[in-house]
């Protein structure tokens, strides 16, 4: 505290701050409630339930690491952990790589405020089909005897059917990436489009070739943006299953298809652990994501 | 502007260098000519204000310079050598931002060294005349101890610094200000402008301050350029184009003279309700215009006989408004119209004037500048 003089003073300046300060904290409550009954709660529920016993048709609530161990000792589950991290690093990269380049023609080259947020609504429409005719829709395209193959065929450029195009682990990123590349490119191009023009001329002026205003000014300036893209996309790849399982013919097997897999055999157990491996398997990329830039400085 | 305005562009103390000229220089906009036939010596060495109302051209002028646009017509060029077709970067040309365009990412340091680190013939920076450079920058304009500093955790003075030195670390022979002053706050700013003459000075460049007010502009240039729709109106020292506007134009965007359109006669100027003496001086006009100054202008109650060599009207006194050193007095003529008498009160104490009764104004012959 200050000095016994003013020490009173300011007590007494402080106290109606103070109390403002306590009865505003009733505004997160409800939401404090909600996510403590139906996020944090479950979520330990989780944790606890991948101790549990395990036996073929019922589950025990006697501890046990028996889950756990099976998991990480099965190579189709650690595979999966695998094909997991492998599909999420190609799917954002190809996000970023589509996404980056869509993202700064929006943001920076068109000038027209209403013609970048017209381009912006078309990255959209993808979501204005329903998710399963969506994913169907691939496989006229990219089949045996899909678009895209007889198209190669009647060009002569392949004489036989490409069949890696569908029910493959390309299919499956050809899927996300078109899907989840908006979640991209609406971050960075927001980002972009903040950067104040006379910023980039006066880069321009101070004698800076196009590249080097690229990589010295514009990328820097976009960080958060990408960032912020790159944990949607994650998120969202990382907790994926239904586009692998319809396009890969279930070939392809992530963490979530495990999920699904085993809570529809009753191995519930075996679900938690999945669970918790995904679940911190996204912290941890969603932390790591955060320390390249610090959104809180720039946003 | 009026086609019959003749203008002497070199009417008093133009230096025999030039840092810069342009000839007939014009852009335009689909149909609308933004600026007209521009001709223009800028004197090297020199503080260089060029005041124009908004809309007046005034940007586009500044960035035709720096070679942000290119003119459709008309040449520039530059010790001389023609400039228009090189690119800005290679034109010599500094160029000062009005938000002053900072780097948000880098620090105070890397922002003044950019034009060295990223211009073309990079990496000059690593080599020690390009570090020294950006040092001596540095302490030039005042900013040792702030190198490592964000330039969000600066204040808008030593932002306007930091604007200034990026530009002059790569020597340009001129600098180019676009309302440079227009982002601080009024007290920052009456300092500013006294900072930047003598860095100026000190720099020995020519500098071209674009801004909207009379007298930010008179007060910086050592020469002023008045702008007004596209067209040059008046080029000359501030005291010349303070105390003889070339044309009606310049004298509103003074804004310290009263206007009144009418004709000029052998008798003198007559408007709608007054007719005032002239001297034989006039400047040739093809909207014949009289002007006289705010300050020049005396009242008293109408009942007073008017004294010779002096000339004047009846109005009635509105309101005062008072400013600390001067107060104006508002009166209203017969047509409507305000003028304004602005008295400084180290000279005399505020007059007790009475809203709505009549008072003569008047003023010497000679102070007025007619237009016809």
């Amino acid at each position: 505290m200050n000095t016994p003089t003013n020490g009173l003073a300011s007590d007494a300046a402080k106290r109606p701050k103070d109390r403002r300060l306590v009865s505003s904290y009733w505004l997160i409550t409800p939401g404090a409630l909600w996510m403590l009954l139906f996020l944090v709660v479950p979520i330990l529920m989780m944790v606890y339930v991948s101790f549990w016993t395990q036996t073929t048709f019922s589950i025990e609530p006697t501890l046990t690491t028996q889950s756990w161990e099976n998991f990480f000792s099965s190579e189709t589950y650690v595979g999966a952990l695998w094909t997991t991290l492998r599909i999420w690093l190609i799917v954002l990269a190809a996000t970023l790589v589509v996404g980056y380049p869509t993202a700064l023609f929006v943001g920076l080259f068109v000038k027209n405020k209403t013609l970048s947020t017209v381009l912006l609504v078309l990255c959209v429409i993808p979501f204005w089909t329903s998710f399963l005719i969506r994913v169907l829709a691939w496989r006229p395209m990219l089949g045996k005897e899909g678009a895209i193959n007889i198209l190669l065929q009647a060009l002569h450029i392949t004489s036989t059917p490409i069949e890696a195009l569908l029910f493959s682990e390309l299919s499956v990123v050809i899927g996300m990436t078109q899907i989840y590349c908006v979640f991209m490119v609406g971050p960075i191009a927001f980002m972009l489009g903040r950067i104040d023009p006379n910023v980039i001329e006066a880069a321009r002026d101070l004698g800076a070739s196009f590249w080097r205003i690229f990589r010295t000014v514009i990328l820097p300036l976009s960080m958060p943006g990408v960032v912020v893209g790159a944990i949607f996309v994650s998120v969202m790849v990382l907790g994926e299953f239904a586009t692998a399982a319809a396009l890969s013919g279930r070939k392809t097997n992530l963490l979530g298809n495990i999920i699904v897999i085993q809570v529809g055999s009753l191995k519930w157990a075996f679900a938690a652990v999945a669970g918790v491996v995904l679940t911190a398997l996204m912290g941890l990329v969603v932390a790591s994501l955060l320390r390249i830039v610090d959104l809180r400085r720039e946003l | 502007m009026v086609s019959g305005a003749q203008v002497d562009l070199r009417s008093r103390s133009q230096p025999a260098e030039s840092a810069l000229c342009l000839e007939g220089v014009t852009r335009r906009y689909a149909n609308n000519v933004v600026l007209d036939a521009i001709s223009l010596s800028l004197p090297s060495n020199e503080y260089v204000s060029l005041l124009g109302p908004s809309g007046s051209g005034k940007t586009v002028l500044l960035r035709l310079i720096a070679g942000f646009e290119v003119p459709d017509a008309g040449r520039i060029t530059m010790g001389g050598k023609r400039i228009d077709d090189v690119a800005a970067h290679r034109r010599g040309i500094g160029f000062v931002f009005q938000n002053f365009a900072l780097f948000p990412h880098l620090n105070v340091f890397d922002n003044i060294a950019f034009g060295l680190v990223h211009g073309e013939g990079a990496a000059r920076i690593d080599r020690p005349p390009g570090r020294a450079r950006v040092a001596d920058m540095i302490a030039l304009v005042g900013l040792n101890g702030l190198e490592r500093r964000g330039v969000h955790e600066i204040s808008g003075g030593q932002r306007q610094r930091v604007a200034l030195a990026r530009t002059m670390v790569t020597q340009p022979r001129l600098v180019l200000l676009d309302e440079p002053l227009g982002a601080l706050d009024a007290n920052l700013r009456a300092r500013m402008r006294e900072e930047l003459r003598n860095l100026r000075e000190r720099l020995g460049v020519t500098f071209l301050h674009v801004t909207g007010s009379e007298t930010e502009a008179l007060a910086m240039g050592d020469h002023v350029i008045v702008l007004d729709r596209g067209r040059i109106s008046q080029f000359d020292v501030p005291d010349a184009i303070y105390s003889r506007p070339a044309t009606p134009e310049v004298a509103r965007s003074l804004n310290c003279y009263n206007l009144f359109t009418g004709q000029s006669g052998a008798d003198g100027f007559s408007c709608t309700h007054a007719l005032f003496a002239t001297s034989r001086v006039k400047v040739k006009c093809a909207q014949p215009t009289y002007a006289i100054r705010h300050d020049l202008i005396s009242f008293a109650p109408q009942e007073e006989t008017s004294l010779p060599d002096r000339t004047g009207l009846l109005a009635k006194f509105v309101t005062s408004e008072y400013s600390g050193s001067t107060i104006r007095h508002f009166f209203k003529v017969g047509t409507g119209q305000i003028v304004e008498v602005e008295n400084h009160l180290s000279h005399r104490r505020p007059a007790d004037l009475e809203p709505g009764r009549a008072y003569s104004l008047t003023w010497a012959v000679d102070d007025a500048v007619v237009f016809g």
